[in-house]
Order: structure tokens, then sequence, then C-alpha cells
């Protein structure tokens, strides 16, 4: 059962150290959720924070209007540099949710390097009509990295081609096993399985595809959704159906016959239908099979809410 | 009494399109409408003897090459003011194969008869 | 206990299974057969596991476990050899087993396309798990190419699968449009440009001639020659019930097994279920059924009640971000109405079919929420009289008020920018309009540059003017082209260019066109000015010309056709005739007549003789006269220098250079020419659409004259000194009339619309302009001068045109 990841391994660490919700409130960004595990003080300075336009890596995610990774925080712009350092972390990805041209929050995501967690969290870029890799934080898997780094893709062709032409989140099994996969030798020797890819929104007309690759042993998620929103033409999303899922305890999530359906303020998917910002829970009784945090991310596509997916540890 | 004949593929038609089958009672045309339906009439405008297997298939009628009248491959009747209707067969189409079989039925009972 | 036999684990039988062991877990022993090696999985999601969306084990509907729980005999990978109904067992290819009740479901087999090649490796089908590993392993070699043959619900997922692994990937596609079983024209169109975005090539009208290789497969050739390399061919044409055992059985089998209500067979022990068999006539392929099927078997075994009807069907295509489904009965037929709404920018595209009160049929491309509510007004027949004018948009607009688009552009903000292409905002327009006191479009055009581009913002100026000028605005009356459009000719031209539209589905998605395909008035227009606008790149589409230009003859009162040979500016030699005289003999043509226009005329060709006589003529040189066609039909001379005592300039030879260079290109309406050697104008020049007078000083070139319906003497443009320039003057005047005129106006009605001053400005006045003209039509001349006779006499054209399809004769009619 290779695409339900191995319950073997649930004692493992997370590829992800934290994730932070920022909205905008008067002009500038301000901490709205966020789980940072057992980083209290990381925690406690963020929960303060704010950014203005073009400040911190949330600022410059919402002044340049596209997924920023930043690989060193010494010596940067990242304003919680010296937290971070205390708090062990290395890395962040941040990822502004745009409704047409509305900046409606921004994600950033935190990871700490060490030599033995991998996986990839990816930024690829649309130019001359193919999509390159903008960026991408990959902990350990350097080789894959160095792959990535040399490989583009065309419309149509592998996860983040596929989600440039569908225009719509996806979620590949099997990554390393095979030729299923594009980079699928190196992703194999890495460990990677299950790959979610996510088209950003931004305004203008730059494509962004973020991808985030989870492996074996450090795994981004132990359960991924991929909800459709799309329901009408009334606009506002106010239902969604579950278009795919896996999850490590439950297996598939999808079922061709009987769709999964959620109304907006119902449970955390609800809620990011009836808020339209994005989500980070922990800690609450009320998450889906057992887990302790979710992500819950909404997919914005001509100025409405058209997916949203949702990763659970 | 078999009364299906099989008269070649949906696709030996074009799509707003027709052919026609000879037989002994005359010409018959057969259509093939932009969904695919299959409606067969005798190839003879009731206006002016037209030949309607000539004529511009829209929706289900076709008009006629000569005068445009406009025929439903329905019923045969002629639509708007004018009064008229052809006579039409039964057809239908093998949903795998696509094979089209045509009915004579009712010109070959008629027959039968007169020979009797 | 009883001994319950099943052959095939399949998704129907598997349903079976599922059911009976929920409703009497201990009633039946089960052996179930099957010749792959492994048990029940959800084929029909083989799609992603072929792209990598889902893994091979999450679509395994049955486990061994849950085999092993229910006790089930499993004999998979081996075959059935018969069934020995007298003495009720099962044949095997390891042995014999006995039963009491016997299911049959054997599915159906992909249908080979029977072509040559069809054996070589890397050539196959899509049917189960073997297939999609044999698919995603011929797609692990880097830069591979795939073609697959069918362009139906499982091709083109094949071919999205592919492509996501990383192929090259070519569909061909029989007909005229994707999945054209489930979908309508426009729906199509918008498939392949979606599909055409994921780099996947989609060739429709393609015919597959040969598969090429030695041993492997290395190319596909079609029957237009053109050759495609492959390294992996796909055939997904459609699947045909596998159907042997039963047959040599001895069961009832029409094209399928036949299984009354409670799918039972035949023979009273023996069931049949899925893809294999036919109840009332119809065949199934689709899962829905299936299950309802195995539900009312399942029942029937436990002496429960239950009958099997046909129910209305839906198709969604299982490929991520192509949203689509049909339901039901879309076609268009007297009493049927038709609602269709289409959004461009969007994308999307929705028709319903309405009859009786009742929504019959859906489609839906690019936004398919809806489709489920669709399905069930469809399925229970609810009135939807009620909701008539929002039905539309689905649902969540039932009950509410319908939008109103002028309180929308009211409440615009001021700086809200109208006109996308010029940059004018809402203010200007509305501050130009009560400043200057605009009350036309073209007023606000000229003043504010708004809509005067591509036009897309006209209906926004147009309620902004009403807006503004409440009862004053007086909407310029268009003559909409037809029922199916608001727009006018002249519109549909601009934009047609504007937006480069180059077919007759995208020009109608992208003009939201009302009806779905058009009708007999706006299809032959759409489809010159596309001939006119895109030369050499449109395919002339047949189905939208009338008959005589489908068959370049023309229909005469009793169905046979006339036949006009050219004749060069009225030149004929012996051979000629002797070529004409030999056909009217050959052929018995009753009638032969000299025409108006220098040329002769053979009345009353059997329409299957046509080919023949183009055959014959083609033969003595001669080429069609277009005589039926909107076209350059004749050149009418005088004999000029060459033998009249009063002609100045060699009119015959002109005429014939003007003829042999303009042939061929379709036109808004026919044109006819003429060319007179002197003022006394024996060739009758000044009531042509084009017509020249020669003088001693040179030509006059003449035009805008009728001599039909209308009776009026021709205009004249200019003159010129040399024949060089009279040719290219009549070429760029033609040129911009192929440009500028409405469908199946004439040359003089153009003329009166769009006045003197701009055609001369275009062609007379700015010689760089003419040539532009020139040259565009020189352009055009590269592919439509073709002799369409000799295409259609060799039987490559269009072939069907000429032959009854099928002949029946009165033994066949009487048995």
């Amino acid at each position: 059962m290779s695409a339900i990841m191995d319950p073997a391994t649930a004692t493992t660490r997370t590829f992800v150290e934290a994730t932070e919700v920022w909205v905008p409130k008067d002009g500038r960004l301000v901490w709205s959720s966020g789980n940072y595990g057992a980083l209290d003080a990381f925690a406690a300075v963020s929960e303060e924070k704010s950014f203005g336009k073009g400040e911190g890596l949330p600022g410059k995610a919402w002044d340049e209007a596209r997924p920023v990774v930043l690989k060193a925080f010494d010596g940067s712009y990242f304003q919680r540099a010296e937290a971070a350092r205390a708090a062990g972390l290395t890395s962040a990805v941040a990822v502004p949710v745009f409704a047409g041209s509305e900046l409606k929050a921004v994600v950033v995501v935190l990871c700490a390097d060490d030599d033995q967690r991998t996986g990839a969290i990816e930024v690829w870029c649309e130019a001359n009509g193919l999509l390159m890799l903008d960026d991408g934080y990959y902990g350990a898997a350097r080789h894959f990295e160095w792959v990535s780094q040399h490989t583009h893709f065309p419309p149509g062709q592998g996860l983040p081609g596929g989600v440039w032409a569908a225009n719509a989140p996806m979620l590949m099994r099997d990554l390393g096993s095979g030729y299923r996969f594009i980079r699928a030798d190196s992703a194999g020797k890495a460990g990677l399985t299950t790959g979610l890819g996510l088209p950003i929104a931004v305004p203008g007309r730059q494509t962004y595809v973020l991808t985030l690759l989870s492996a074996r042993g450090t795994p981004i998620a132990r359960r991924f959704e991929l909800w459709n929103a799309r329901s009408s033409r009334s606009g506002a999303a106010s239902e969604a159906a579950l278009a795919d899922g896996i999850c490590q305890r439950e297996g598939p999530l999808w079922n061709d016959e009987h769709e999964r359906r959620v109304a907006a303020w119902q449970g955390p998917i609800g809620e990011v239908l009836g808020t339209g910002l994005p989500l980070v829970k922990y800690d609450t009784a009320l998450l889906t099979a057992g887990y302790a945090s979710m992500v819950a991310l909404p997919i914005y596509r001509d100025g409405t809410l058209a997916h949203v997916v949702a990763w659970y540890y | 009494m078999s009364a299906w004949h099989e008269i070649g593929l949906v696709t030996d038609i074009p799509r707003r399109g027709a052919r026609c089958v000879a037989t002994p009672f005359g010409r018959i045309a057969v259509f093939r409408t932009a969904e695919d339906h299959v409606f067969a009439t005798e190839d003879r405008c009731p206006h002016k003897g037209g030949p309607l297997s000539q004529g511009i298939v829209h929706d289900s009628s076709v008009t006629c090459p000569l005068h445009n009248a406009v025929i439903s491959l329905e019923s045969g009747e002629m639509r708007g003011p004018d009064e008229g209707r052809v006579r039409v067969f039964k057809t239908r189409v093998d949903p795998l194969t696509r094979v089209i079989e045509l009915s004579l039925a009712a010109e070959a009972a008629g027959i039968v008869e007169a020979a009797e | 206990m009883q001994r319950l036999v099943v052959i095939g684990a399949g998704m129907a039988s598997g349903r079976v299974l599922e059911t009976l062991f929920e409703t009497d877990p201990d009633a039946f022993a089960v052996t179930l057969f099957n010749a792959e090696p492994r048990g029940n999985y959800n084929r029909i999601m083989l799609s992603p596991v072929l792209s990598g969306e889902k893994s091979f084990e999450e679509i395994v509907t049955h486990s061994d476990d849950w085999y092993g729980e229910h006790k089930v005999t499993c004999r998979f990978g081996e075959k059935v050899v018969a069934i020995d109904r007298a003495r009720k067992v099962v044949v095997g290819e390891k042995g014999e087993v006995p039963y009491d009740r016997l299911i049959v479901a054997t599915g159906s087999v992909p249908f080979i396309v029977p072509v040559e090649g069809r054996d070589l490796d890397g050539v196959i089908t899509y049917r189960d798990l073997d297939d999609t590993n044999r698919m995603i392993e011929a797609s692990g070699r880097p830069g591979s190419r795939a073609v697959v043959i069918g362009g139906g619900l499982l091709g083109l997922e094949a071919a999205a699968g592919l492509r996501l692994r990383g192929m090259e990937v070519t569909v061909l596609h029989l007909s005229g449009h994707l999945m054209d079983r489930q979908l309508d024209e426009a729906a199509g169109y918008l498939l392949r440009k979606d599909l055409e975005k994921r780099g996947i090539a989609v060739m429709t009208r393609a015919s597959t001639e040969r598969i090429l290789g030695d041993t492997r497969v290395e190319a596909v050739e079609l029957a237009d020659g053109t050759r495609l390399e492959a390294d992996l061919v796909v055939m997904a044409v459609g699947i045909r019930p596998s159907v042997e055992i039963a047959r040599a059985a001895g069961l009832a089998v029409n094209r399928a097994i036949v299984v009354d209500a409670q799918m039972r067979t035949s023979d009273p022990d023996i069931y049949a279920v899925g893809e294999c068999v036919e109840f009332n006539g119809t065949l199934f392929g689709l899962v829905a059924p299936l299950y309802e099927q195995a539900k009312v078997l399942a029942n029937c075994l436990v002496g429960k009640p239950g009958s099997f009807s046909v129910r209305e069907l839906s198709t969604k295509l299982k490929v991520t971000g192509c949203d689509l489904f049909s339901a039901g009965d879309f076609s268009v037929g007297e009493g049927r109405e038709e609602i269709v709404l289409r959004d461009p920018s969007q994308g999307v595209y929705r028709r319903l079919v309405i009859e009786n009160d009742r929504l019959v049929g859906a489609v839906m491309y690019g936004d398919t929420g809806d489709a489920n509510w669709f399905f069930d007004l469809i399925r229970d027949g609810a009135p939807v009289a009620a909701m008539r004018e929002t039905l539309i948009f689905g649902q969540s607009y039932q009950g509410a008020a319908p939008l109103d688009p002028m309180a929308a552009v009211a409440a615009l903000p001021d700086d809200a920018e109208i006109c996308g292409c010029n940059g004018v905002c809402k203010s200007k327009i509305t501050g130009a309009i009560t400043s200057k006191g605009l009350t036309s479009l073209d007023a606000v055009r000229v003043h504010t540059k708004a809509s005067s581009s591509c036009g897309t913002c006209t209906g926004l100026v147009e309620q902004l003017m009403a807006l503004t000028l409440g009862n004053a605005f007086n909407p310029q009356a268009v003559k909409p082209m037809c029922g199916c459009t608001d727009l006018g000719h002249a519109d549909v031209r601009r934009l047609i260019v504007a937006k480069q539209l180059k077919s007759i589905p995208e020009v109608m998605q992208e003009l939201e066109w009302k009806t779905s395909c058009g009708c007999a008035k706006c299809r032959p227009a759409l489809n010159y000015y596309l001939i006119a606008d895109w030369p050499g790149e449109y395919v002339d589409d047949d189905q939208s010309r009338f008959i005589n230009e489908r068959v370049h003859a023309n229909i005469q009162k009793d169905g046979t056709y006339s036949v006009v040979p050219r004749m060069w500016g009225g030149i004929t030699s012996a051979k000629e005739l002797r070529a004409i005289a030999d056909v009217a003999d050959k052929f018995q043509i009753p009638t032969v007549k000299c025409t108006g226009g220098q040329r002769i005329d053979l009345l009353g060709v059997k329409k299957e003789d046509l080919p023949a006589v183009w055959a014959d003529l083609n033969a003595a040189g001669m080429v069609s006269g277009a005589a039926y066609g909107k076209a350059l039909r004749t050149v009418k001379t005088c004999v000029g220098t060459d033998w009249c005592r009063f002609g100045t300039q060699d009119s015959t030879g002109l005429g014939v250079r003007i003829e042999k260079f303009m042939w061929g290109s379709w036109t808004p309406a026919k044109v006819k020419m003429a060319v007179s050697g002197c003022p006394r104008n024996c060739a009758e020049a000044t009531c042509k659409d084009v017509g020249v007078i020669c003088t001693d000083a040179g030509y006059e070139i003449h035009f805008a004259g009728a001599a039909g319906l209308d009776i009026k003497g021709t205009e004249v443009l200019t003159q010129v000194k040399t024949e060089d320039e009279a040719l290219e003057m009549i070429v760029a005047l033609v040129q911009l009339y192929r440009e500028q005129g409405h469908y199946l106006e004439r040359i003089y009605k153009w003329l009166k619309r769009v006045g003197m001053e701009s055609v001369r400005a275009a062609v007379v006045d700015d010689a760089e302009k003419r040539r532009f003209y020139f040259e565009r039509f020189v352009k055009s001349q590269e592919t439509a001068q073709r002799d369409p006779w000799a295409d259609r006499a060799s039987g490559g054209v269009a072939s069907h045109e000429f032959r009854p399809m099928a002949e029946i004769t009165f033994k066949e009619a009487a048995e």
C-alpha cells in the first residue's frame, strides 16, 4: 500500500515545523492563526508582529505578489531572525492568497534544516511557455533539488505542468515508483511519495504553481484533502465537494459514487468556505481522523473561491 | 418478415447531411443531424418534388434545395404555413457498431397486399 | 447451500456479490472466475491511476481478505472454456465447477480498428490494469510519442494521463468534434481548446489508414497521407460485448446476451449482468445502469422482487480541471426549445433542451456546478415553466430576482474601465454624452474611442447611453444576421478579425451565439467569412454550404443538375465542343444550351453521373465554371482588336487574363464581369458587377452594375492606362469587396452601403493600399485555385455525395 503512508512512521518529525496565517488589517498584515508546535517563544514573538507592504517575508510576498522562498534568515529581510535562530528554524516559504487583485492573506511555512528531513516545497514560474523552478526548499534532498533546478515542464506535463494547464489543484501518488513522475528516479531516492500541486493566483498574468512533495520518513502531512468549491455561478462559495484525498489512517478519501460535501461554516473546511481565508488549527478535538493539526488553504480562480486544499498532521 | 435492412454506418453520412438509399419504391433520403439522430424520408419534397437529401439539415429539419420548404424529419410534415408531408421511414442505430438499420415495413406490406 | 458460479469479476458482478452478501450471506457458495489474474477493481478509475492521481491499491474494490471473508472460491487468471447447460457445469481451463445458478458477467472487449499494423508491438487497447501499466511504462521513455485513436471518454482520459506522464500526445478522432456522442459541437470545441492548452494535439476528421513499423510501432498513417511518429498507439474507439461463451452455450444472443427485467437469460438458471447484456434492445457501457442491474439480480437470487429499467444517463470526463457534463437527449427538434448561455471570458458554455415544459437534456462545459441539479430535473421530469427565465443560471438563482444589467452598469464607479482597448472609463463616456450631446453609438465612438476597436464593450457603452439619455436613446437598429445572434453582419465580420476567430464553433462561443450550432442563415455566412478572412488556414465546412456549392453543380427543378464548364473569356475550341458533345451523348444529357455568360450549359445531369461527367470534361482540359457559386462566374468579352474593326484594345485577351487570374476564390455573392473592346460595349460591361470599357486612352474600370431583380448601370471607378494596371485595380476592388461585403450582398449593394468615397480611398487613391489588397487576393488564390471537379472526379473528395449509401433490392424488401 504505497500511496497510503506507512503508519509505522507516525512518530517521525514533520518536514514543516510551523505554519502561520497573516491577514491584512488597516493596511498592515497582522497575525491571524498559526501552529508552532513546541516553539512557544517563536509563537509569542510572532503573534505580536505586524508587517507593512514590503516589510519582512509576509510583506514581501504581498508586495511582489508572488510566493517567496527564503533559505537563510541571517542578514536577510526576515524580521524574526533572532527568535527563529533560537527555535532552530532556518527556512521559510511565504504564499500570498489573492482573490483577483485583493490580498486575502499570506501563509508562511517555516522549516528547520537538518540532514535527515527530506521533502520539497517548490515554487514554479512560467517563462516562455514553460514552467521553470523559481525556488524551492528541499531539506536534505539535495540531489532532488539539483534535478529540479534543471527540469522544466511544458503545459500538461508532470505535476507542475498538470496543475498549470488544469488551473486546479492535483494530488499525485507514488511519486517515486516506476515512471510515474517526471523526476521519479531522483524522487524515489529521496523517498518522496505524495505530491500536492496548487495554482497560486496573483494579480496580472504571471502563472505560479506551488508543489508540496511529501516524503515517507518526514512527511509534510499524513492526510491531504482536495475540495472543489466551484459549485455554481452564484459566486459565493457556499458548498464544496471532496474531489480527492488520501489519509494514512483512513486510506483513500474519494468516492466516485457518493461525493462527500461540506457547507459553509460547517467544520474547518466550511470555515474556509465561509471566510475565504486560510486557516491553521491545532490541538482541537474537532479535527478529522484524530489529527493534531491542519492547514486549509483557499485557492482562488478569477477572483472567486474555486478550491480548498487541506493537509493534516 | 424481417423489416430491418442494414444500410451502412452513421459515419457514412456527414453530420448535418444526408445520403440516399435506392429501393424498389424509389429513393429514400437518410439524414444525420448534428446530434447524430438518423431519420429517413422519401427523397421528394411535397412542394415540388425537390430531392430533400440535397438540402441543408438544421436541428431536426431539412430545407429543400429547390424552394426552401422546411420539412420536419420526425413527422415528415412541412413546417410553417405550408401543408403537405413526406413519408417517413423508421430507422434505428446500433449504439456500439453504429450500423443504421432502415425499415420499409409499411412500403413492403403495401406491395404484398397488391400482389395478392 | 446452493452453488452460485460467476464468470467475470468486474464491477457489475462485484456489486451483485456485495448486495447478495449484505442481504443473505449464507444463501450461496460462490465460485468466481476471472480471466484477469486479480479480483474486482474500480475499472472506471483506471484513468487517474494512469495519470498518477490515484494508486492501483486505492481502486481495488474487493481485496483478497474480502473474498476470504465471504468464502468466495476465487479462480482468477483462469479462463472459462464452456458452459455445459445440460450437466449444469462451468468448464474452466483447470477443471469443472457445477452450478445451481450461474451469472455470466463477461463484460466487453475493446474494439480493434481493423487496420494494417494493428498487431504490432506498442499498439494497445485501453481496458484493464495491464493496459494501464503498459502505458505507464511506455511513457517512461524520455521524449516518447503517443497516438491515441478515438476522441471519446476513454481516449481523452488516456491522452491526458499520458501527457501528464510526460509524453507527446496526439488524439485522432474520426468525427468532426471530440466526444461527439456525448457533447454537441460547441462543447466539443471548448474541450478541444482545453486539451490543446495541456499540450495535447487534437486531429478531428482523422481516419487511420495504417500503422507502420517492422515489429514495433513506428508511425501512424492517416487517410490523407499524414504520417505521425509514434512509440505507442492506444486504440480507444469503443467496446463490444463479450458474448462468445454465452453464444456457444446456446443462450439467446442478439447484439449481446438477451436478458429480461430480472436479468435472466433464455435459460432460467442463468443470469447475465453488465456490459455483456442486452435489455429491450439497449446495450450498456456506463456504470450507473450496471449497478442498477446488479441490485436487481442480487435481489432476484434471494427471491426479492425487483425489475430493471433503462434510465437517463449522464457523462463526466475524469480529467482534472476539465469540467464537462452531458445528460439526456440534447438534440433539437419540433416542440423543443433550447436555452444557451455562453461566457467566453470564462470558457463557459451551457445548453439546456426543453420539451413540453420538461428539461430533457443538458450539456455543460467549464462550469458544471449545477450538473446534479439539472440531472435530477431531467430524470424526474419536473415542470420548469416557473423557473424558465433563470433556469440556465442554476439552482442558486431560483427564487431570486433575475439580474438587472442596467442596475449593474449604474452601480459601476465613475473610474470603471469600460473600453479596455482604448482605456476609456465610465465618466469619460457619460461626460462626452452629456457635454457634446451625443446620441448615437457612432458619435460616442468618434468622440471617446470607446467601443471603436474590438467592440467587446459595445453592449456596455449602449447601456451607458441608455442610462444617461433615458428615453432619448434610440439604439441603432442593427439588423441581426439571424435569430441566433443580436450582432449584424458588419459586427460579426469585424469581430472575426479583431478576435482572430478561426472556426464556426469558435465564432459562436466567443460571440455568444444564442443557439448551439446556428441555422441555415448564419452557417453559410460564417463559413464564407472565415474562408475569406483566414485563407489557407480555415477548413471549408461543406455542411454549411447550400447544395449547389457542395456538389459544384446547379440543382434543377427535377433534382437533376446542370453542369457549366469554364470557357475563358467566352472562347472555346473544336476540341472542347467535341468533348461537350461526347459527354452529352454518353450521359444522355437532354438539354444543351448557351448561357448569357458566353458558355455552354449541360442540363439534366443525374447526380450520380456528375463525377464521370466532370472526369470527361477535365480530360478535355475544362474546369468548373462555378456557375453555381458565390464566386467569379464569367468574364464576358467581345472580340476586340483581334477581329473587330472598331476595337481599341485586346478585350478578349484581357477578359481571358482576368478570368484565369481570378477564378477560384469565393466572394460574398456571385461576381459577373465583362470586358468591352470599345465604347459600343458589345460585351454589355456596364451592367456587370465589374466591367471594363476599353478606349484608345486605356481602360475604364466600371463596377456595381446589376441586371437581375434590380437593373442598374455601373459606376466608373477610375481609368487606367495599361492592362496590368487594370488587372491590379480590379483584383484589389474585388478583394476589398470580399473583406467587407455581407454574405449574399452583391457588389452594387455593398457600394451603396460603404459609399464610393471609401472604395476609391482604398483602391484608387492609395497605391500602397491597392497593392495590399491585391496581395491578399493572391494569397487567397494560393489555396482557392483548385478545380473542385478534378478533386471530385477522382473520387477522392466527398465521394459520399454522389452515390447511394445502400441499395435495397425488391427481394430484400419483400422478405
